[in-house]
């Protein structure tokens, strides 16, 4: 049964759908930029590889010269979503097997853990802290607040509402703050496929010379 | 409260919401300030000058847009680091984005999001413009071209000149009184591109393209009015400067009736002509356009040219300029061409569209107000260039080339720096047929 709680939520969660796809369509309906120079490459396949090889530890510097802050990014996005997963679950009270629960529990507190690592190593680490706004702060610690909320509620239903109106909260930030570039990730790496497929330099090709 | 804009300031917000496309915006609201890109970036890993970091420059950026453009930045600026459009913003955007980034493009390959950094870059150098910003030395050079025809303001009887007197030479050294460097001829296959570099300190590399020409019996000519192959415009992000700089070579494509544009050892050059220029212009050219990296590699492939690796037995590294390799896709071109004209090459690491930037590019040579800083940035060319061991470095380049000349004589690396041509040029087998 819906309470107040549920329809506060629901009301925070359309109002954050809406401002992304908003977002999300006023960059794409404006389309890739007409280029009139001659392709040296194909775009498809540069786009394709620009979210998957372009991204792998192996071709990325900023991963593989920095593998323990990649590996934590991408365990704390990897928590998010299965968090929001697992909202949508409690949300509508859907019944899972307890193992799932208690291994998402797990996950999700490691992936706080990542979160928080993230958190203070943007504190101490001078060229972050200097490079920070409070928003970079915010945002982090809603996503971490809002994985370890999910992870008590998990082991203890008795806290629905609180992890409601936390994720309502969470919502109404999301599309003004930093964590809008959930929106912003994918077109930009459509963007850059683009740009590198047009001119022949992505996808990597093997070195026969 | 925002502050009322200037009349000046006003004009460069009223250029800037102009550009607001869906790539723009993109890019604008993409960094996450990871702070990753540091590593990328040879201004960083140089100085380890915060400022410099490529989050920092796109920040800079980002940061006029959130405060004029987004809900948070114009009612809770400090809430989302939101600046107001203003001299001491505009001071440190002309210090950094002119003088701290040549928009080589390595920081964006590996960005976490995919930033495209130096179109962020280039779009808010172009704001720049519309407020006459633009660092005196990198202005008089895109003057020099718009005023003279060339870069380097040389008159055209002095050009001139200059290619008979080469011409000459080839006749000498080729045996053949027939050689020759075909000027403002009609008709022919190719049009040759230079960079006034070439004719002004470096004769020896037209000589070197002359010969290969003549042994590849090539049906070309070079114009003596139109031949500049670079555009200053792209660096100063001065879009009508670069419009009119390329009109003028369609132009002269036309008066010559020639086929093909070839673009000389020029990374910038090579970029701005061949993938910029279409879209200053916006619409195809009537005409193909091609690097000479392009027209040797074919050369060599079909036969055309016969070369003995013998004649190059030193050991040989290769730097990728970012233009015409991580914005150009010229990657394989170049080796293929050295492995068939000389006897010992060896690749600097990283190579290829990781290469970092030598320094020289972004209209880092023009500005001299910065050259501190780029001698400074181009240790970790340096540093790549001692680790091979190699005695000649070659890149197809002449901006690089510059830079590397300062580099080995600054941080004495007892190298010798050479075009492509030039190796390809002194392996040359003449009088194949």
């Amino acid at each position: 049964m819906f309470t107040i709680y549920h329809w506060i939520f629901l009301a925070g969660f359309a109002i954050c759908l809406i401002s992304c796809l908003v977002q999300f369509f006023k960059v794409i309906l404006s389309g890739l930029p007409k280029d009139f120079s001659h392709p040296l490459g194909k775009t498809l396949p540069a786009i394709f590889y620009s979210f998957t090889g372009a991204m792998s530890p192996t071709k990325k510097e900023t991963a593989y010269l920095h593998l323990p802050t990649y590996t934590a990014g991408i365990i704390f996005h990897i928590g998010t979503f299965w968090g929001l997963f697992y909202l949508i679950v409690l949300f509508f009270n859907i019944q899972l097997p307890e193992w799932l629960g208690y291994s998402s529990t797990v996950l999700l507190i490691i992936s706080a853990i990542c979160g928080l690592s993230i958190l203070i190593k943007r504190r101490i680490v001078s060229k972050l802290r200097n490079l920070s706004n409070p928003d970079d702060y915010i945002s982090n610690i809603l996503v971490t607040g809002f994985q370890i909320l999910l992870a008590v509620t998990i082991l203890n239903n008795q806290i629905l509402t609180v992890l409601l109106i936390y994720s309502t909260v969470l919502f109404l930030y999301l599309p003004i703050g930093k964590l809008r570039h959930t929106i912003y990730f994918f077109t930009s790496r459509i963007h850059l496929g683009f740009f590198y497929g047009w001119r022949g330099v992505w996808p990597i090709r093997k070195h026969n010379t | 409260m925002r502050a009322k804009l200037s009349d000046k300031h006003q004009k460069a917000l009223n250029f800037f919401d102009s550009k607001l496309n869906g790539k723009f915006i993109t890019h604008l609201n993409s960094c996450v300030h990871c702070g990753l890109c540091g590593e990328s970036c040879h201004y960083y890993l140089a100085t380890k000058d915060e400022r410099f970091m490529p989050a920092r420059k796109v920040d800079l950026v980002a940061s006029i847009y959130r405060r004029y453009h987004t809900f948070a930045g114009r009612f809770l600026p400090k809430l989302v680091g939101a600046r107001d459009l203003n001299d001491e913003t505009i001071e440190e955007m002309v210090d950094v984005l002119f003088g701290a980034c040549t928009m080589c493009g390595r920081c964006s390959v590996h960005c976490s999001i995919g930033v495209d950094v130096p179109f962020l870059v280039r779009t808010a150098r172009s704001m720049l413009v519309e407020m006459d910003l633009v660092p005196k030395g990198l202005q008089s050079t895109v003057d020099a071209a718009i005023n003279t025809g060339n870069n380097m303001g040389i008159p055209r009887n002095e050009f001139v000149d200059t290619l008979e007197w080469l011409e000459e030479d080839l006749q000498m050294e080729v045996e053949d009184d027939n050689a020759e460097i075909p000027r403002d001829q009609k008709g022919k296959k190719i049009m040759y591109t230079l960079n006034p570099r070439e004719p002004k300190f470096f004769p020896l590399s037209i000589s070197a393209m002359a010969k290969i020409y003549y042994a590849a019996k090539e049906s070309w000519t070079i114009s003596t009015n139109t031949y500049d192959v670079t555009n200053y415009s792209y660096y100063s992000g001065d879009n009508e400067g670069a419009r009119e700089l390329t009109d003028r070579l369609c132009k002269e494509m036309k008066n010559l009736d020639a086929e093909t544009l070839v673009l000389a050892e020029c990374g910038h050059g090579s970029r701005a002509i061949r993938w910029e220029g279409p879209n200053w212009v916006e619409k195809e050219y009537p005409f193909k356009v091609i690097t000479v990296i392009e027209v040797i590699a074919d050369y060599i492939r079909s036969g055309r040219i016969k070369l003995d690796p013998s004649k190059n037995t030193q050991l040989i590294t290769l730097h990728d300029p970012c233009n015409l390799v991580r914005a150009g896709g010229i990657i394989e071109e170049q080796r293929f061409i050295l492995k068939n004209a000389v006897e010992n090459f060896i690749e600097m690491t990283p190579n290829r569209e990781n290469n970092y930037c030598c320094g020289g590019g972004g209209g880092q040579l023009a500005m001299s107000e910065y050259n501190e800083r780029r001698v400074e940035s181009g240790r970790i060319k340096a540093d790549q260039i001692r680790a091979t061991g190699a005695k000649i470095v070659a890149t197809p380049c002449h901006n690089c080339i510059d830079q590397l000349m300062g580099l080995n004589s600054d941080y004495k690396l007892g190298v010798e720096i050479m075009t492509i041509g030039e190796i390809v040029a002194n392996a040359l087998i003449l009088g194949v047929e």
